[in-house]
């Protein structure tokens, strides 16, 4: 299971696999995880460094991080990609919206392009970080409703991918 | 003694013997006289020592306590009313040969008070004349601020101490706000112990303290301890108490105030003198001289205090009640944590959010910042948010460093910087996140529900 997780201005894709692997975007980490207190607290180890993250709230997700305060977001794949595709799957168009608020670096492919669903479509910087937009879908560009250079909202439709 | 929401509070379990006084409103329980005289007497007691909030500075409860045939563990009734009217305590002072700030005597009048206020020149204070603490404090910057103002102070001012009258005083800017710790015994032993520099505030609320002040020099300090005493031998004060001066930037010092009590900041000046407050307390109360004169007092090293609260600094200092999950008190040397936390403990709403002080004493203040900064990254608190971030980021924050900082410090404070954690803090933290997350069984939709954090944190990310 994928998750995009904020933390504080940083936002980073943690990938939890089978048998305690995972990836932190999108590369492997050797981590000891040890629960300290159930729900609450972790003793994570990473090549030698030792980092202790307790849960100051739930709701929303505060964090104490080695000591520092951290606000955190966590969405996961599912919700993701149902809110890429809620408002498009009824008239077979998928549309790419902007999962957070930021500025469009780029749009890598132009109306009419046939893509493979996980395909790179544009580039947000948000967080100050880039993030790479990928298709939904596999499908044909039916339309660009953004432009390089532009400042979107959060939730706001980038690209129609019209489903074949 | 304690209100039913107090029924496991750690007071509680720490004493001898508890009572229940009623209910959690405090005026049925904390500031129902009658209600704790009674159960003094049934207790047994022969003393009732106030602590620093409810009944502590009031003359009347006071009084009470002694026509009970019980010892109050603060001055007398009389002292208590004479320096709790302010304008009274201002003349005592002046009497005394303390400098003042310019002000006036209490005014009703709105038309003589705009007078008097461009008399004194802007920017003024509005100050209750029936109580301090801050409450019902008001600066009018100019003239045309003044009577909307003035209305809303003299409201304040009645439902805060049951009298409108407000005095006015001219402001000082930039000035830092340096209390002077005393003791007095019933023969007119007066000593000063040193003071503490109580400027990190926010709403006249103190957040740090911390002693030696870091722009007092032994001469101030001697001037403010000699002019302290010169008050408490006016006011023929008896017990613990604490003269509160404003420092200009000139070092130019005005008599404030006298808090008749306990501070909640005395650990710092503990620390430093090796003395115990609450004992030497009780024993001026038990009639007993001072074993201490001025020469005795050796203070060494520096101490500072971190009031931990349930507010969150992140979200304008919001205050939150709630279950308490998880706690770590920091320890080692020179740490000492002063607290009312334990894992299971429901922070109430109805009280003031204070929920431990952390004090670090160091050989000098450069160590006893280390060991704080210490003490905070070590501390852990879970279930509500806290103050723990101010107070991390302030340790380290150049104006206090430095010691160049005044009243106006929590304000500049940017609530939106965020930690510099290396990578694999934040791979750590991402993975904790998750898991987290997961243990909550919890599904985000996207776009989240947005609460004003999360715009905060992003608006932040386009600047």
């Amino acid at each position: 299971m994928r998750y995009e997780v904020t933390l504080d201005d940083r936002s980073v894709r943690v990938e939890l696999g089978d048998y305690g692997r995972f990836t932190v975007d999108d590369r492997a980490v050797a981590g000891d995880v040890r629960e300290t207190v159930r729900g609450r607290q972790w003793s994570i180890t990473l090549e030698g460094e030792s980092h202790e993250i307790t849960v100051v709230t739930h709701d929303p997700l505060r964090l104490d991080v080695d000591g520092h305060d951290v606000r955190a977001a966590v969405v996961d794949e599912r919700a993701l990609r149902a809110n890429r595709g809620a408002a498009g799957m009824r008239t077979g168009r998928v549309e790419l919206r902007a999962p957070m608020p930021g500025l469009l670096k780029a749009v890598h492919v132009k109306e009419g392009d046939r893509v493979a669903a996980d395909a790179p479509l544009a580039t947000l910087e948000a967080m100050k970080m880039e993030n790479e937009l990928l298709a939904p879908s596999a499908g044909r560009i039916a339309k660009i409703r953004a432009t390089a250079g532009a400042k979107v909202e959060a939730g706001a439709v980038l690209i129609v991918i019209a489903s074949e | 003694m304690y209100s039913d929401v107090d029924r496991d509070a750690l007071h509680v379990r720490a004493a001898d013997a508890a009572y229940a006084i009623g209910p959690a409103a405090p005026r049925e329980s904390y500031l129902n006289a009658v209600r704790l005289i009674e159960v003094a007497r049934r207790s047994g007691a022969t003393a009732i020592h106030p602590g620093y909030g409810f009944l502590s500075e009031n003359a009347d409860f006071a009084q009470a306590v002694a026509d009970a045939g019980l010892v109050f563990v603060v001055p007398a009734a009389a002292v208590q009313r004479l320096l709790g009217e302010k304008t009274a305590a201002r003349r005592l002072a002046r009497a005394a040969e303390v400098p003042v700030a310019e002000g006036t005597e209490p005014l009703t009048d709105v038309a003589a008070a705009r007078a008097a206020a461009a008399n004194i020149g802007y920017p003024v204070l509005l100050k209750p004349a029936g109580g301090g603490g801050g409450k019902g404090m008001r600066m009018v910057r100019k003239e045309e601020e003044f009577e909307t103002a003035w209305r809303a102070a003299t409201g304040e001012a009645t439902t805060a101490f049951g009298q409108p009258a407000l005095y006015i005083e001219r402001a000082i800017p930039n000035a830092r706000h340096i209390e002077m710790q005393i003791l007095a015994d019933n023969i007119g032993n007066v000593v000063w112990l040193g003071e503490r520099d109580c400027s990190v505030q926010r709403r006249h609320q103190k957040l740090i303290e911390e002693t030696p002040g870091p722009s007092v020099d032994d001469r101030l300090r001697e001037e403010l301890g000699a002019a302290a005493v010169r008050i408490a031998k006016a006011a023929k004060y008896e017990n613990a108490g604490t003269v509160e001066f404003l420092v200009d930037e000139g070092r130019r010092f005005y008599f404030l105030e006298v808090n008749t009590r306990l501070q909640v900041e005395h650990p710092i000046t503990e620390m430093v003198t090796g003395l115990d407050l609450v004992a030497l307390q009780l024993r001026i109360a038990g009639g007993e001289p001072l074993q201490l004169a001025q020469g005795d007092v050796v203070r060494s090293g520096a101490a500072i205090e971190c009031r931990i609260t349930a507010e969150d600094p992140r979200a304008g200092f919001l205050p939150a009640g709630g279950l308490i999950t998880l706690v770590r008190e920091p320890a080692g040397p020179g740490v000492r944590v002063d607290s009312a936390l334990y894992a299971g403990m429901t922070v109430p709403t109805e009280y003031d959010p204070l929920l431990a002080k952390v004090i670090a004493h160091g050989r000098d203040r450069i160590e006893a910042i280390a060991r704080m900064r210490r003490a905070l990254e070590e501390m852990r608190v879970s279930g509500v948010p806290t103050s723990l971030a101010f107070h991390r980021s302030a340790l380290f924050d150049q104006d206090f460093v430095t010691g160049r900082y005044d009243t106006g410090f929590v304000e500049r404070w940017d609530a939106r910087v965020a930690p510099d954690l290396s990578e694999g803090a934040i791979s750590a933290a991402a993975l904790a996140a998750v898991l987290a997350t997961r243990a909550r069984g919890e599904r985000h939709a996207l776009p989240p529900a947005d609460p004003p954090w999360a715009r905060a944190a992003r608006e932040d990310a386009l600047r």
